[in-house]
C-alpha cells in the first residue's frame, strides 16, 4: 500500500499525462482535419489566443476586468439586499408574509427571463448584467439568510433569557452569529451566480464583458478564441471559489 | 458570604395543566430555604422540568402561587441562574466566552467577568483551555465550562434540569464532585431535577420523591450526610446506603400506586 502523499503523487502524474494525451489527440485531430477546427478549435492556438488575448493586446484582460468589476457590484448590491431583506423578516415576520407570493413568485421564475425587460430598462451594458445577476444572487442570500436566522436552537435562546438578555441583544449575538455559517453558503453560492447573471447579460446585452466577446467570437466563428475565454471564466471561478473558501475558514475556524 | 438576603423559593398549592388537557402537577406545595440544596427526583415525564420552569418564570403559573425570594418568578432575573441537560455552549466563542456571556448579557464589567470566568474555570479543573472552541472539548468539559458559566453569575438560586443527565456515568461522577465543590464553597439555594438517585442523595440536603403524571410530591426525605461530602467515599458510607434505599422505596411506591390506578 502506498503513503498517501505517494498516492497523491501518482494521481497528479496520471493526471498530467491524461491532459497531454488529451491535448495531442485534439491537435491532431484538428490538424489532419479528422474533426473541423471551426467547430472544436486548436490548443495551440486557443493557448496562443489565450496569451495575447491577457498580455498582447489585452482584449481579454479588458474584458475581464469589466466582468469582474459589474460581478463585485451586483454580489455586493445582490448580497447586501438578500441579507438585509432576511434579517427584516426574521426580526418581523409579519413582513415575510406579506412578501412571501411576490418573492416566491420571482424565485420560482427562471430570472434569466427577465433579461429583455433589463436590456427595456437599463439599454445595452453594464447596468443590465448587473441587474441580471443581483436578480440571482438577492434571493439564494435572502432564503439562506432566513434559513439561518430560523435555524437558531432554541435551548440558547432559553438560556439567554434566562440570563436576562433583551430580545435585541439575543438577536445580534446569538441568532445572527448562528446563522453566520448559513448566511456564508449563500454568500459563496451568490457570487458565482453574480459572475453568471453577468455573463448571461453580457452575451445577450453586453458592450465590454468577457459575455459580450463571448458572443462576439462566436458570431465571427472564432472558435479559438471562444474556448480561450471559456479556459479564462473556469480559471476566475475557480479564484473566486478559493477566495471564498479561504474567507470561509477564517471567520468560522470555531466550526 | 455574598448571598445574604432572602434566597428561598416557595411552591403553594401550584396544579398545572398543559394545552390539551393533560394535567401535569397536582396540588404541589414545597418550600426551599436559602442556602438549601434540594434534589427532585421522579420519573420521566412525572413533571420535574414544568415545576422548575415554572419556578424559573419560564412557564406561567395558572393555579397555586410561587414566590422565588418573595417575588414572582420571572424569567432574566439578576438572583437566578439556570441550568439544562445540553451545555448550550456557543460553539464561535472559547471557553473563556462562553463563560463570560452571562455576565456580558447581565452587562457586568468586562474587567469584573473576565476574571471570575477564570476563576470559575479554574475551579471547574480547566485551567489551560480558556481558549478552545467548544468543538475541542469533550462532552463532559464542556458541561464543565457550562457548571463554570452558571457559577460565575453571582445569583444566590441555581435552578439545575438534570445537568449532569447526558453525561457517561464516569464522567458524571466527576462532575458531581465539581458540584460539591463549588456549592460547598458558597452556599447558593439550589434546586436539581434528576432521574439519578444516586446523584440525588450524593448532592442534596433533602431529596423530593415525585409521583408519576400528574406529578405530586411522595416524599420530602432529610439527607443526613455530613458535609464536604466526596462522590467516592460516600459509596462505603452505610448511612448514604440506607438513604439511598429509602428514596428508592418511595419511588416504587409511587410507581406501583400508579400502575394500580391504571
Amino acid at each position: 500500500m502506498a503513503s498517501p502523499r505517494r498516492q497523491a503523487l501518482i494521481v497528479l502524474a496520471a493526471q498530467i499525462v491524461a491532459l497531454t494525451v488529451f491535448l495531442v489527440v485534439w491537435e491532431w485531430a484538428a490538424r489532419t482535419r479528422l474533426i473541423n477546427p471551426l467547430f472544436i478549435g486548436e490548443p495551440s492556438k486557443i493557448f496562443a489566443y489565450f496569451f495575447d488575448g491577457l498580455f498582447v493586446n489585452g482584449v481579454m484582460l479588458k474584458g475581464a476586468a469589466w466582468t469582474l468589476s459589474e460581478t463585485a457590484v451586483s454580489f455586493l448590491i445582490g448580497s447586501v439586499g438578500g441579507i438585509l431583506f432576511g434579517l427584516l423578516f426574521a426580526v418581523f415576520p409579519a413582513c415575510e408574509k406579506f412578501f412571501d407570493p411576490v418573492l416566491s413568485g420571482l424565485n420560482s421564475l427562471p430570472r434569466i427571463a427577465l433579461a429583455p425587460l433589463f436590456v427595456l430598462w437599463f439599454g445595452i451594458g453594464a447596468a443590465s448584467e448587473i441587474a441580471l445577476g443581483v436578480s440571482l444572487t438577492f434571493f439564494i442570500v435572502l432564503y439562506n439568510t432566513m434559513a439561518g436566522t430560523r435555524g437558531v436552537d432554541s435551548d440558547w435562546l432559553v438560556l439567554s433569557r434566562m440570563l436576562g438578555a433583551s430580545s435585541t441583544t439575543i438577536f445580534f449575538k446569538v441568532t445572527l452569529i448562528s446563522a453566520v455559517p448559513t448566511i456564508f453558503s449563500g454568500l459563496k453560492l451568490g457570487l458565482i451566480v453574480s459572475l453568471l447573471g453577468v455573463i448571461a447579460g453580457g452575451i445577450i446585452a453586453g458592450q465590454h464583458g468577457l459575455g459580450q466577446l463571448l458572443s462576439y467570437l462566436a458570431g465571427t466563428f472564432e472558435t479559438n478564441g471562444v474556448f480561450a475565454v471559456l479556459l479564462l471564466l473556469a480559471i476566475i471561478g475557480a479564484a473566486l471559489t478559493s477566495l471564498m473558501n479561504a474567507v470561509e475558514r477564517h471567520l468560522l475556524r470555531w466550526r | 458570604m455574598p448571598y445574604g438576603g432572602d434566597a428561598s423559593i416557595r411552591v403553594a398549592r401550584v396544579t398545572h395543566v398543559f394545552p390539551g388537557g393533560l394535567l401535569a402537577l397536582n396540588d404541589v406545595t414545597l418550600q426551599v430555604d436559602g442556602g438549601e440544596f434540594v434534589s427532585i427526583v421522579g420519573p420521566s415525564g412525572c413533571g420535574k422540568t414544568t415545576l422548575l420552569n415554572l419556578i424559573a418564570g419560564l412557564v406561567e403559573v395558572q393555579e397555586g402561587n410561587v414566590a422565588v425570594a418573595n417575588e414572582p418568578p420571572m424569567a432574566g432575573r439578576r438572583d437566578v441562574a439556570y441550568m439544562l441537560a445540553r451545555d448550550c455552549l456557543l460553539p464561535w466563542r472559547s471557553a473563556l466566552g462562553n463563560v463570560m456571556v452571562g455576565g456580558e448579557f447581565r452587562r457586568v464589567p468586562t474587567a469584573e467577568r473576565r476574571k471570575r470566568a477564570h476563576d470559575f474555570l479554574e475551579k471547574v479543573g480547566l485551567r489551560g483551555f480558556e481558549n478552545h472552541y467548544p468543538k475541542a472539548l469533550s462532552h463532559g468539559m464542556r458541561q464543565r465550562v457550562a457548571l463554570a458559566r452558571t457559577f460565575s453569575l453571582d445569583s444566590p438560586i441555581l435552578l439545575m434540569d438534570e445537568p449532569f443527565g447526558a453525561l457517561d456515568a464516569q464522567t458524571k461522577l466527576q462532575l458531581e464532585d465539581a458540584l460539591l465543590g463549588l456549592w460547598g464553597a458558597e452556599r447558593r439555594t439550589v434546586v436539581f431535577i434528576t432521574h439519578d438517585l444516586a446523584e440525588a442523595v450524593t448532592l442534596a440536603d433533602r431529596v423530593i420523591v415525585m409521583s408519576c403524571r400528574p406529578g405530586r410530591i411522595l416524599a420530602d426525605i432529610r439527607v443526613s450526610l455530613e458535609r464536604p461530602r466526596s462522590v467516592r467515599a460516600l459509596q462505603k458510607n452505610p448511612r448514604y446506603h440506607e438513604i439511598y434505599a429509602q428514596v428508592w422505596t418511595k419511588l416504587e411506591e409511587g410507581l406501583s400506586e400508579t400502575n394500580s390506578l391504571t
